[in-house]
């Protein structure tokens, strides 16, 4: 596949596109800034269509919304895709010249009716048929999504299934195409570019490769480990089995976000050292060993990477309590007290060996060009190139590759925990437009504020209130087979029967409680989205 | 101090928004769009312009703290690195290095990130290194 845990292109491109596909994307409340671009890109001209199960606030500006049931994203995208192959209408002078498995993918899909999907989604046959014809007639057809995406435990599909009807039409390598999942932290991108996951080292460049491990080998005189690590969700596994030591949480409260919180505290009990640097003495602060005060984003210089491949420059503003240390001072004093020296006197200066290890992608990325240009969106790999707006623009060169992008045909398969008699309703989590994650700074609006919400909420459909005879406002009580919460019923429109939407803000109601530690095979990512609740009034 | 506007990008979503941060005495005082940001042209959202409070919260944490008899208290630098160091470095000999493992922030700067891997790779030799980044 020709994907690489990046956008493949910029919000610029919103403007120049003209159909978007919306998926699992709650824009306005998880990206409001970004929910403005669109909102106006619509205004002049682009078609929206969003695919979501609840009735979201991007809907207003839809030509059309797909309300399919949670976790269907494959069955509606293949059945897009074999509307599109029984119509001709994919680019085929683009596929054979830059991808491979084209017969796979349209025999994987022939199953797919849109009749038969219809039945998997609850969307009609002929709004299936109507979007992908738009989608794929677009000579610039675009896509964005998020968390509704990835967080099942078929997650990687879904992005692959996104691929390849991105491919199929021709819509990567262009300008107003392409795919961009929208990144819920600041420096979501950053954090993986930099080389904090289990394969990845600086760049991209992979832990089981020698030559790439050789480049970090030389420049700072360690021999580093060849194999895999584990991903966040098998060391909590690793944990729960007495086999991790010792835990290093950086500026994360995991009790509280992770799924089936109980379970994630008894998985970090069970470690020997629990190291916690963070701002507060948070949920998973309170059960750690040692407890290091850090600095805020406020306090510190640095970069960040955004969600279109942008590092930009952020500025200390603020002086920090003096018995505070940063992030990286704080590692460097241990590095250096463990017998391994490392001193930096700058963010710059580790920003400039980032830049000497991997200049393909950062080297022409100086402090003094952010500071002039503002972003940079990489590779960019000289102090004279602007930046790559576009990747594989060579898709749309008409030449043939050489090395061909390969479709990933992938089939449908339900949430992990389907609904019954005993826990009848799909409860899918979210985040809320004023809070952040588990609260913890976005506890602390200025009282002139007044906010929407300031209390979670489990938000349901009218008729299944009305069955339950429980009422808007009223306490009751959600339970799934891992745990229970009180909180309050909000009657809500956006929802759809049979689904309860809840947040995970507040510690007073920790709806990971609830959640299931289900996850994806490859990425260790975990079904947030969905998971079987029941709902019962207050005795 | 003074007052002062600071160029900074927003800490929350993925956008990137270039805020113009006003510090007066070194408090945040007000926080607008920066016009100049290709990302948002001036614009912000709640959390952008106004949940910057938490910086200056009288909760934060101004003290390293080690657990003593089943208490959390607080603790010079200098104890609590050194106890880290120790227990780490005994970790490392007795149950190897896959016996650690870090969670990364996906809210600290890129530099962060790049010192916290390096750290996992060439310090404690495992590549036990995850983040949020999943979630």
């Amino acid at each position: 596949m020709f994907g690489d845990g990046a956008p493949t292109n910029r919000f610029e491109d919103f403007d120049k596109a003209e159909v978007l596909l919306l998926i699992g994307s709650n824009t306005t409340d998880a990206h409001p800034v970004v929910a403005n671009r669109i909102k106006k890109a619509v205004k002049n001209g682009v078609k929206l269509i969003v695919i979501d199960p609840r009735k979201i606030d991007m809907t207003k500006s839809a030509e059309k919304h797909l309300q399919l049931k949670v976790g269907s994203d494959i069955a509606l995208l293949n059945a897009m895709m074999h509307v599109i192959i029984e119509e001709g209408l994919y680019d085929k002078d683009y596929i054979a010249r830059v991808s491979e498995g084209f017969d796979e993918l349209k025999e994987k899909v022939s199953m797919y009716t849109p009749e038969y999907a219809s039945e998997i989604t609850r969307v009609a046959a002929d709004d299936i048929r109507e979007v992908a014809r738009m989608y794929a007639s677009a000579d610039h057809g675009m896509i964005a999504y998020t968390l509704g995406i990835t967080e099942h435990h078929f997650g990687v599909n879904n992005v692959f299934d996104i691929a390849n009807i991105a491919l199929l039409t021709g819509n990567i390598g262009k300008e107003g195409t392409g795919i961009m999942p929208l990144r819920g932290q600041n420096n979501v991108q950053g954090a993986g570019d930099m080389g904090c996951l289990p394969n990845q080292l600086t760049g991209g460049l992979k832990v089981v490769n020698e030559a790439d491990r050789k480049i970090f080998e030389d420049a700072w005189g360690a021999e580093l480990p060849a194999e895999v690590g584990h991903t966040q969700t098998a060391m909590l596994e690793k944990m729960t089995a007495g086999k991790m030591k010792a835990l290093y949480v950086i500026g994360e409260n995991p009790i509280l976000a992770d799924v089936n919180m109980h379970h994630t505290t008894q998985a970090i009990r069970n470690v020997d050292l629990l190291i916690v640097q963070d701002l507060f003495l948070h949920e998973t602060a309170k059960i750690a060993d040692v407890v290091l005060p850090a600095r805020s984003w406020a306090e510190v210089d640095g970069t960040y990477t955004n969600a279109d491949r942008r590092v930009q420059r952020t500025r200390q503003g603020i002086e920090a309590h003096p018995n505070t240390k940063g992030d990286w001072q704080i590692l460097c004093e241990i590095a250096t007290l463990m017998g391994y020296e490392m001193n930096y006197n700058s963010s710059e200066e580790i920003w400039n060996e980032v830049r000497s290890l991997v200049p393909h992608m950062f080297g022409g990325m100086t402090y003094e060009r952010f500071d002039n240009e503002g972003g940079l969106n990489y590779p960019c790999p000289s102090v004279d190139h602007p930046g790559t707006f576009i990747l594989h623009e060579r898709f749309h060169q008409g030449i043939e590759l050489k090395e061909k992008s390969r479709f990933v045909p992938v089939d449908f398969s339900p949430p992990a925990e389907p609904t019954d008699d005993e826990y009848p309703l799909t409860l899918t989590t979210g985040r809320r437009y004023e809070q952040y994650n588990t609260n913890s700074q976005t506890a602390y609006y200025p009282e002139k504020i007044k906010l929407k919400q300031t209390e979670e909420t489990v938000d349901m459909h009218a008729d299944d209130a009305a069955s339950l005879n429980i009422e808007d406002g009223e306490y009751v009580e959600v339970a799934s087979r891992r745990g229970k919460v009180k909180v309050k019923a909000k009657i809500c429109k956006k929802m759809q029967k049979g689904d309860v939407f809840m947040s995970f803000h507040w510690a007073e109601v920790p709806t990971n409680s609830l959640t299931i530690d289900e996850f994806d095979p490859i990425s260790g990512t975990a079904e947030y989205k969905a998971c079987a609740v029941k709902i019962s009034k207050l005795a | 101090m003074g007052k002062q506007e600071v160029k900074m990008i927003c800490s929350y979503c993925g956008t990137g928004c270039g805020l113009i941060v006003e510090v007066e005495d070194n408090k945040i005082v007000k926080v607008r769009g920066d016009k100049e940001s290709a990302v948002n042209k001036g614009q912000t959202c709640i959390k952008g312009s106004f949940a910057y409070n938490y910086v200056h919260a009288k909760e934060r944490l101004t003290t390293p703290l080690i657990r003593k008899n089943g208490e959390l208290q607080p603790a010079t630098w200098k104890e609590a690195l050194s106890f880290i160091a120790e227990k780490l470095t005994s970790f490392k000999k007795d149950f190897g290095p896959d016996s650690m493992s870090i969670f990364a922030c996906a809210r600290a700067t890129n530099e962060t990130n790049y010192v916290t891997q390096k750290f996992a790779r060439a310090v404690l030799g495992m590549n036990n290194i995850d983040g949020c980044n999943r979630t």
